[in-house]
C-alpha cells in the first residue's frame, strides 16, 4: 500500500491503521473488516456523505425513463428528510449528509435502522423492490461510488479513503467518473482496471489525455477539491391553523383571522417566489364536520388585499352551521410567480386578453353568484335560428387566454360538444338576424286575416326559407318574415309550414 | 374653480396676457363657457355616436365617456341597441369588454357579429339574476378598468342607486347604460333620453325612422344654439349589414 502511495504523484496519505477507520455496516459484505467503531472525536467536522444506490432504478432502454427516475428518486428523496437535511439527486442514487445528524440518532449504525425500515416500505409503496446498497465517506462522490460497487462501507476519515476507493474496478466508474464509453474504453485499452492504477498516473497527463473534468472528479472523489452539487428541494407546503379562544358565531368576525392567516401566507408565497391559484379554508365546528371554503382563483396571485376581498364577498354569501372553533388555511396548488409586464408600449394592448382588474371581477362574481350566472356568447354554424347561438359559462382563464392568443380558431374543441363553433365571426346566412331571440317562440293571434302580437303587426320583408333538422326528428320547416308592429317595433315572425300553419314570433330586432 | 379663476386674475394683474391662455387651457376644472375650443377638449369630448343628427345635438358631440346614461323606452325592443351599435363596435374596437346584465331576452349572437362586434368581448349575465346582485356586479364592473361598456335592464331604480352607479362610472372610466320604461324626473345620470316610434302627419308609424328626445344631458349650456332637443333619426332596423 505504502508503495503505492509513494509512486503516483498523488500526495501521501497515512497508512490505514488496524482496529478500523474502515467500519462494516450492517448488512451484506464479502470483505472481513472489524466490527464498526465511530471515533469519538473527529479532528475537524467534516461532512459525512451516505449514499443509496438503487439497482433497480435502470434507466432505459428496458428501464424508466430519465423523468420517470426523477419522480421516483423525489419519492425516496423525502423519506431521506427523515434523517438528512441536505440531500443531493444522482442517477440511480441519492447522496445526503449525515454528519451533522449522527448526534442526533447515536450513530451511524442507528441511522441506518432508522432509515431502513422507512425506506423499503416507500420502495415497496411504489412497486419497486426493497433493496438498496449504500456506503457513506466523507466525499459525495466517494460514496457515490463504494455504494454503487455494492461495498456497503463505512469510510469515517477521509484519510482512509483511498485505501477504501482504491480496489473498485473500472466498470463501476462509469456514471460517476467515467462520463462517455470512449474514455472508458482508451482507460481499459492502457491497461487500467482499478482506481488505484488511475492514481498511479500523472496528473499532468491525465488532464492532458482525459481533460480537466475528469481528473477534477477524481480528486473530488479524494476530497482533493470541493463538490458543488444540485440540492435537492422539497415541493413547498402550507398549511397554517389558528385556533380560536372562543367559538366564534358569525363570519365577519373571522375575518381578522382570515387576514392573519393570508398575511402569513403572503410572505411565504413571496419568500419562495411562488403563488397560488387554489387555496382552501376549513373552519372547524366543535362537533360537526369542517366546512370547507374552496377558493380557487382565475389567476394565480399572492396579493393579500385581492384573495381577503375574495373571501368578503364569499362570506356575505355563506352561512355557518356551527360556531367555529379553528380555521385552517391550505394552499392546494402552487404556481410560478409570473410578475406583471409592465410594457413599455401599453397602448398596443392585446385584443381580448384579460388584464388583472377584468379577472378579478369574474373572480368576484363568481364568489358571489357562483359559477353559472355569466356567459360568454358565440355562433354556432347552425342553419335553424335557434341553435345558431350559444350562451357557455364563462371560459376559464386559460382558455380565454389561449383563445385571443390563437385569434380563436383552435378552441373548436373546447367542450361544446361536437357542432362546429364558428368563432372566428363567419355567418352561415348574410340575411337580418334580431338581437333578442324569444327563449320559446310565441304564438301569433290572426284576427280577421291580420296577425296580432298585442299590436296589430304589418309584415315588411320575407319569407326567407329555413329548413333544417330533418334528420334530428323535430323538423323545422318555416318561412321568416321581418314584421313591424303599431308601435314601431321590429319583429322576427315565422309561418310553420305544417299543416295547422300557425304563426310565431321569434325574435326582436332592437 | 375658485382658485383657478382667482390665479388667473392674478395673472392679468401681473400683465402676462398669455400665461392666462395657458392657464386657461391647462386647468381642465374649468369651464370656458360658449367657447367653441372648449367643446372640443380632449376630457370633454364624447364617443361619437354614429349619428351625425345626434351628436349635432349632445354636448361634447357624443355620448359621455364614463357616465351613467338612461334609455326610456315605452317597450323593449323600439331600436335601443341599433343606437348603441356604432358605439358597442368601438369598445369592442378598443380591445374592452361589454357586460349585459340581465338583458329581457337571449342574446343572439349572429346578429352581434353581423353587426361587426367581436362576440369573443362580451360577457350576459343571465336575466334572472336577481335586482340586488345586478346592482353589485354593475357597480363593481364600472369600476373595471377593462369594461369600455355596461348595459343593464332595469325598472324603477331609485335616485341613490343610480347615483351611486354614476359614481362608479366616473371613477372607472366606463359608460354606464341603463334601459328603462319609465322616466324618474330627477336622476343623477349625466345623459337621459327617450326613444320612440316617429309617426307621420296622419297618426300612422314611420317605421324607418326614430325620435330621440334628449331630456337631460349635463354639460349642455346654450339653449339658443343647442334648443332643438327632439331628433329623428334613421336606424338600421337590422336590414341592411350595419357591419360594412
Amino acid at each position: 500500500m505504502e508503495k503505492l502511495h509513494n509512486t503516483g504523484q498523488l500526495p501521501l496519505l497515512a497508512p490505514v491503521r488496524r482496529q478500523s477507520p474502515v467500519a462494516r455496516l450492517p448488512g451484506c459484505s464479502r470483505t472481513s473488516l472489524p466490527p464498526p467503531q465511530v471515533q469519538p472525536q473527529a479532528r475537524r467536522q467534516q461532512a459525512l456523505w451516505y449514499a443509496l444506490y438503487f439497482p433497480q432504478l435502470h434507466p432505459k432502454p428496458d428501464g424508466l425513463s430519465e423523468s420517470q427516475q426523477q419522480a421516483l428518486l423525489r419519492e425516496l428523496a423525502a423519506v431521506v428528510e427523515n434523517v438528512s437535511s441536505l440531500i443531493s439527486i444522482h442517477p440511480q442514487a441519492l447522496v445526503f449528509e449525515i454528519r451533522s445528524s449522527l448526534k442526533y440518532f447515536g450513530g451511524a449504525d442507528l441511522l441506518h435502522r432508522h432509515l431502513k425500515p422507512l425506506l423499503e416500505k416507500k420502495l415497496t409503496d411504489l412497486n419497486l423492490a426493497p433493496t438498496f446498497h449504500y456506503a457513506a465517506c466523507p466525499t459525495a462522490v466517494g460514496s457515490l461510488l463504494l455504494a454503487k460497487a455494492g461495498r456497503n462501507l463505512l469510510v469515517y476519515r477521509k484519510d482512509n479513503l483511498r485505501a477504501a476507493l482504491g480496489g473498485l474496478p473500472l466498470s463501476l466508474l462509469s456514471d460517476v467518473l467515467i462520463t462517455s464509453r470512449k474514455q472508458y474504453r482508451r482507460l481499459s485499452n492502457m491497461g487500467l482496471r482499478q482506481l488505484r492504477d488511475i492514481w498511479r498516473l500523472p496528473t499532468d497527463g491525465l488532464k492532458k489525455r482525459f481533460g480537466s473534468e475528469f481528473v477534477n472528479r477524481l480528486n473530488q472523489s479524494i476530497g482533493k477539491t470541493p463538490e458543488p452539487m444540485a440540492r435537492y428541494r422539497p415541493l413547498p407546503a402550507f398549511n397554517a391553523c389558528f385556533d380560536l379562544s372562543c367559538a366564534v358565531e358569525t363570519l365577519d368576525s373571522l375575518l381578522p383571522v382570515a387576514e392573519e392567516l393570508l398575511t402569513r401566507l403572503c410572505d411565504f408565497l413571496k419568500k419562495r417566489d411562488l403563488c397560488s391559484s387554489h387555496l382552501l379554508l376549513v373552519l372547524e365546528h366543535e362537533q360537526q364536520n369542517d366546512t370547507l371554503v374552496n377558493l380557487s382563483l382565475r389567476q394565480a396571485t399572492r396579493s393579500r388585499q385581492h384573495i381577503m376581498l375574495l373571501l368578503e364577498t364569499r362570506f356575505t354569501r355563506m352561512e355557518i352551521p356551527a360556531p367555529v372553533s379553528a380555521v385552517r388555511l391550505e394552499v392546494m396548488r402552487f404556481d410560478a410567480f409570473v410578475p406583471a409586464d409592465d410594457d413599455l408600449l401599453r397602448e398596443n394592448h392585446n385584443r381580448g386578453t384579460l388584464s388583472p382588474s377584468l379577472t378579478t371581477f369574474l373572480e368576484q362574481l363568481q364568489a358571489r353568484m357562483g359559477d353559472r350566472h355569466i356567459k360568454s356568447i358565440h355562433c354556432i354554424a347552425d342553419h335553424c335560428p335557434e341553435y345558431a347561438s350559444d350562451q357557455p359559462d364563462c371560459p376559464d382563464p386559460g382558455t380565454l387566454e389561449n383563445a385571443s392568443r390563437h385569434n380563436i380558431g383552435s378552441s373548436a374543441g373546447k367542450g361544446v360538444g361536437k357542432r362546429a363553433v364558428t368563432t372566428d365571426n363567419k355567418l352561415t346566412v348574410n340575411n337580418p338576424r334580431p338581437f333578442w331571440l324569444l327563449a320559446r317562440p310565441q304564438q301569433l293571434a290572426v284576427k280577421k286575416g291580420r296577425l296580432y302580437y298585442r299590436r296589430r303587426i304589418t309584415l315588411l320583408r320575407g319569407p326567407e326559407r329555413i329548413e333544417a333538422r330533418w334528420w334530428s326528428g323535430c323538423d323545422v320547416r318555416r318561412d321568416y318574415y321581418i314584421a313591424v308592429d303599431d308601435c314601431g317595433i321590429r319583429l322576427w315572425i315565422y309561418h310553420e309550414k305544417t299543416a295547422q300553419g300557425a304563426w310565431f314570433l321569434h325574435g326582436l330586432f332592437a | 374653480m375658485k382658485t383657478a379663476t382667482s390665479s388667473s386674475t392674478a395673472s392679468t394683474i401681473s400683465g402676462n396676457s398669455a400665461s392666462v391662455e395657458e392657464l386657461l387651457q391647462s386647468s381642465p376644472e374649468l369651464w370656458r363657457g360658449c367657447h367653441p375650443e372648449a367643446r372640443d377638449r380632449d376630457g370633454f369630448r364624447g364617443v361619437t355616436t354614429g349619428y351625425p343628427e345626434l351628436d349635432a345635438v349632445l354636448p361634447g358631440h357624443g355620448w359621455p365617456r364614463n357616465a351613467m346614461m338612461e334609455i326610456i323606452t315605452p317597450y323593449w325592443g323600439m331600436g335601443e341597441l341599433q343606437l348603441l351599435l356604432p358605439l358597442m363596435r368601438s369598445v369592442t374596437g378598443q380591445g374592452k369588454w361589454i357586460l349585459w346584465i340581465s338583458p329581457p331576452y337571449l342574446l343572439y349572437a349572429p346578429a352581434l357579429v353581423k353587426a361587426g362586434i367581436d362576440t369573443r368581448q362580451i360577457l350576459v349575465m343571465q336575466m334572472e339574476t336577481s335586482c340586488r346582485d345586478a346592482l353589485w356586479s354593475m357597480e363593481k364592473a364600472l369600476q373595471t378598468e377593462n369594461c369600455g361598456l355596461v348595459l343593464a335592464w332595469q325598472n324603477w331604480l331609485p335616485h341613490r342607486v343610480i347615483r351611486r352607479l354614476q359614481l362608479a362610472a366616473e371613477g372607472g372610466q366606463t359608460l354606464g347604460v341603463l334601459f328603462h320604461h319609465h322616466e324618474s324626473k330627477d336622476s343623477p345620470s349625466a345623459l337621459r333620453l327617450s326613444l320612440n316610434a316617429c309617426r307621420n302627419s296622419i297618426g300612422k308609424v314611420d317605421y324607418r325612422h326614430s325620435e330621440i328626445q334628449i331630456r337631460k344631458s349635463r354639460g349642455t349650456y346654450n339653449l339658443r344654439t343647442y334648443g332643438q332637443r327632439t331628433v329623428r333619426i334613421t336606424l338600421n332596423g337590422g336590414e341592411n349589414s350595419a357591419g360594412k
